[in-house]
């Protein structure tokens, strides 16, 4: 009886703490979900207020008049360039510095894994001036660069952690079957490593897909702007449209938290995955 | 079927002083099926690895069919190799995983299919050629790690502690059948075990290693009766041979006094050694009455430690005086002793081994080593 007692208010406490938490995560979320359907009058007079009319013909507005289908276009093809380049290189420097041991490896592992401590503002006037230097400035080209460079040394730490718990007699069975280094980083290692290539395509593209700084410096042209870059087009020097600004938000949003919601698992258990038996 | 030749192979790991594996020289035949025994580190899955080309060779040559292999990748070899862990590619099913090594090969999709089908058949593996390896048991993935060998046909088979992952049970029924498709394949295999009931039941030729070295080659049941050194002859057998220091004295006619206890033992002796160390086999001690016929025996006192009946055999555990260590004794299954008893045990000193006490060198004739 005590137990039982005791059992339902650690429970009931649990949930008080986890409902209370995740109006903290969502309120947010919800309010701009909210404000995304609503005019800018309508939230001026009452900010909170749930929506009277559904103004859903807003979003038809921001994809066409606010240029917010070319700004998805180019999100798409930035962060699906990045994360596919950085999957291939990322993966092929983890593999090498898991699987093989050469001169100065564990210094070459150190020296890209610690620019992981630098914040990227420290980075971004240089980056600036190389990318101007090489004709990269203001392109789509550049920005997919500087972003593979950002997020390569995570890329690789995770990946790296993960070949290195696959067993080395798999590698030598392969060797036994005939197959030469190449072929069995695509035939054995990737494959075997699909749970934690997932993890870093997932979590790449949704930090890639929100990133902001490193777009506004790089991309000067309306046309080549990513979505994060969207918001200005409502912020005006006077005056800020924060119906259509909530409505561009969630065109950003949206794609980032069905990613999520659908591979959420997956990301989970490549970020837990144990050795391979 | 491939001839293996080991000529002086040497591993050394980097700066390390000692070798990991020093001078091994081995001729293993045709169709044999040699095993190579030793304790962890001793250096038989490195000298496995060598052979298989996964590892550089620091020294030595390796020849197999008379062709020299040390610069030979190890996809050129022609050998297979089953791995304690299988090694199974969890991402294949168990049809892709027999058929990887195929394909890599260029065989004609018909042949990958008519060798993956025989291999199953032969192993059992038939229903599960669909299923991915986590969906086998311990048993059925030894089976598929031995089909991939298999269906290579290969000129060598090596096997690096193959049974280890098994339980008890199946490690025996796995072990007869690995005996069983030796014969039925007639393909020269190379296994390496640190088991030495595996040894003993499946090598037509037992190799034991310690440090790095060959410690003795030879058919099973020679290596166990005549072992070459106290390292082997401690290694073999279970429970573990009695080995008891012993003073010599030179007799008339070549033979020579050894006192064993409070036992005198009559026993040929090379000159020369004035100690010796005495090996007696569990099982060549005999209680009143079972001896056999042909004995040739000294009687031992000593009192009974301890029992244990197994069933079989019993096992007793005996304080002789004079011998600092406890003896072990195997005795019939009907021996009625007990903690505390004063027995009269016949020593058969036929199977008796000497060694020298400074080297553990067995001095007898039958030994045989390298």
């Amino acid at each position: 009886m005590t137990t039982s007692i005791r059992f339902d208010l650690k429970h009931g406490f649990l949930v008080v703490a986890l409902a209370l938490y995740t109006a903290f995560a969502a309120g947010p979320f919800l309010w701009v979900a909210s404000m995304s359907l609503r005019t800018t009058t309508e939230i001026s007079a009452e900010p909170y207020a749930l929506p009277d009319t559904l103004h859903f013909s807003k979003f038809a507005i921001a994809w066409t008049d606010g240029n917010y289908g070319t700004y998805f276009g180019n999100s798409v093809i930035v962060v699906l360039s990045a994360v596919a380049v950085l999957t291939v290189i990322g993966a092929m420097a983890a593999h090498c510095f898991a699987r093989y041991r050469f001169p100065f490896r564990r210094f070459l592992y150190f020296l890209v894994f610690s620019t992981i401590i630098f914040p990227p503002q420290i980075t971004i006037i240089a980056l600036f001036q190389i990318l101007v230097e090489y004709g990269l400035f203001n392109t789509r080209t550049g920005l997919v660069l500087a972003y593979v460079a950002f997020q390569l040394p995570i890329t690789v730490y995770i990946l790296e952690s993960f070949f290195a718990r696959i067993p080395s007699d798999l590698y030598d069975a392969a060797r036994m079957d005939g197959y030469s280094e190449w072929e069995i980083f695509w035939r054995i290692s990737l494959p075997v490593a699909m749970p934690a290539l997932s993890t870093t395509v997932i979590l790449n593209t949704i930090l890639l897909w929100n990133e902001f700084l490193y777009a506004v410096v790089l991309i000067t042209d309306d046309d080549k702007r990513t979505l994060p870059l969207g918001i200005q087009k409502y912020m005006g020097d006077q005056l800020i449209d924060i119906g259509m600004l909530a409505t561009g938000l969630m065109i950003a949003i949206v794609p980032v938290v069905i990613v999520y919601v659908f591979f959420s698992e997956k990301l989970i258990q490549g970020m837990t995955a144990g050795a391979i038996k | 079927m491939g001839n293996v030749k080991l000529d002086r192979l040497t591993k050394r790991y980097g700066d390390a002083d000692a070798a990991a594996v020093d001078d091994v020289s081995l001729d293993i035949e045709r169709g044999e099926f040699m095993v190579l025994l030793g304790p962890s580190g001793c250096g038989k899955s490195t000298t496995l690895r060598m052979i298989a080309g996964l590892e550089p060779i620091t020294g030595g040559t390796l020849s197999i069919d008379g062709e020299v292999m040390n610069r030979v990748p190890a996809r050129d070899r022609d050998i297979a190799m089953v791995f304690q862990s299988y090694a199974l590619y969890p991402h294949m099913t168990v049809f892709d995983n027999l058929a990887f090594g195929l394909k890599r090969r260029g065989f004609a999709r018909e042949e990958i299919d008519r060798r993956v089908t025989d291999a199953a058949g032969i192993l059992g593996l038939a229903p599960y050629l669909a299923r991915k390896p986590h969906a086998l048991s311990g048993g059925q993935r030894q089976r598929v790690a031995l089909g991939r060998a298999i269906v290579r046909d290969p000129k060598v088979f090596l096997f690096d502690e193959p049974l280890s992952n098994l339980d008890a049970a199946l490690r025996v029924s796995m072990r007869n059948e690995l005996v069983k498709l030796h014969q039925r394949l007639g393909t020269t295999m190379i296994y390496v075990t640190h088991d030495q009931v595996e040894a003993m039941s499946m090598g037509s030729r037992i190799c034991i290693m310690q440090d790095g070295r060959v410690a003795q080659v030879g058919r099973p049941l020679d290596v166990y009766r005549h072992p070459a050194n106290t390292f082997v002859a401690s290694f073999l057998g279970s429970p573990q041979i009695n080995l008891v220091e012993s003073g010599v004295t030179p007799g008339e006619d070549g033979r020579s006094t050894l006192v064993v206890g409070g036992a005198r033992i009559h026993a040929h002796c090379p000159p020369g050694h004035s100690r010796v160390i005495v090996g007696i086999r569990p099982e060549d001690f005999y209680l009143p009455g079972e001896a056999p016929d042909d004995a040739v025996g000294a009687s031992l006192a000593a009192r009974v430690l301890a029992v244990e009946a197994l069933g079989a055999e019993t096992v007793l555990l005996l304080d002789v005086e004079g011998v600092e260590k406890d003896v072990t004794a195997r005795v019939g299954r009907s021996a009625h002793t007990a903690a505390g008893d004063l027995v009269e045990l016949t020593v058969d000193t036929r199977a008796m081994r000497l060694f020298d006490a400074a080297s553990g060198v067995a001095l007898d004739p039958g030994s045989t080593t390298g």
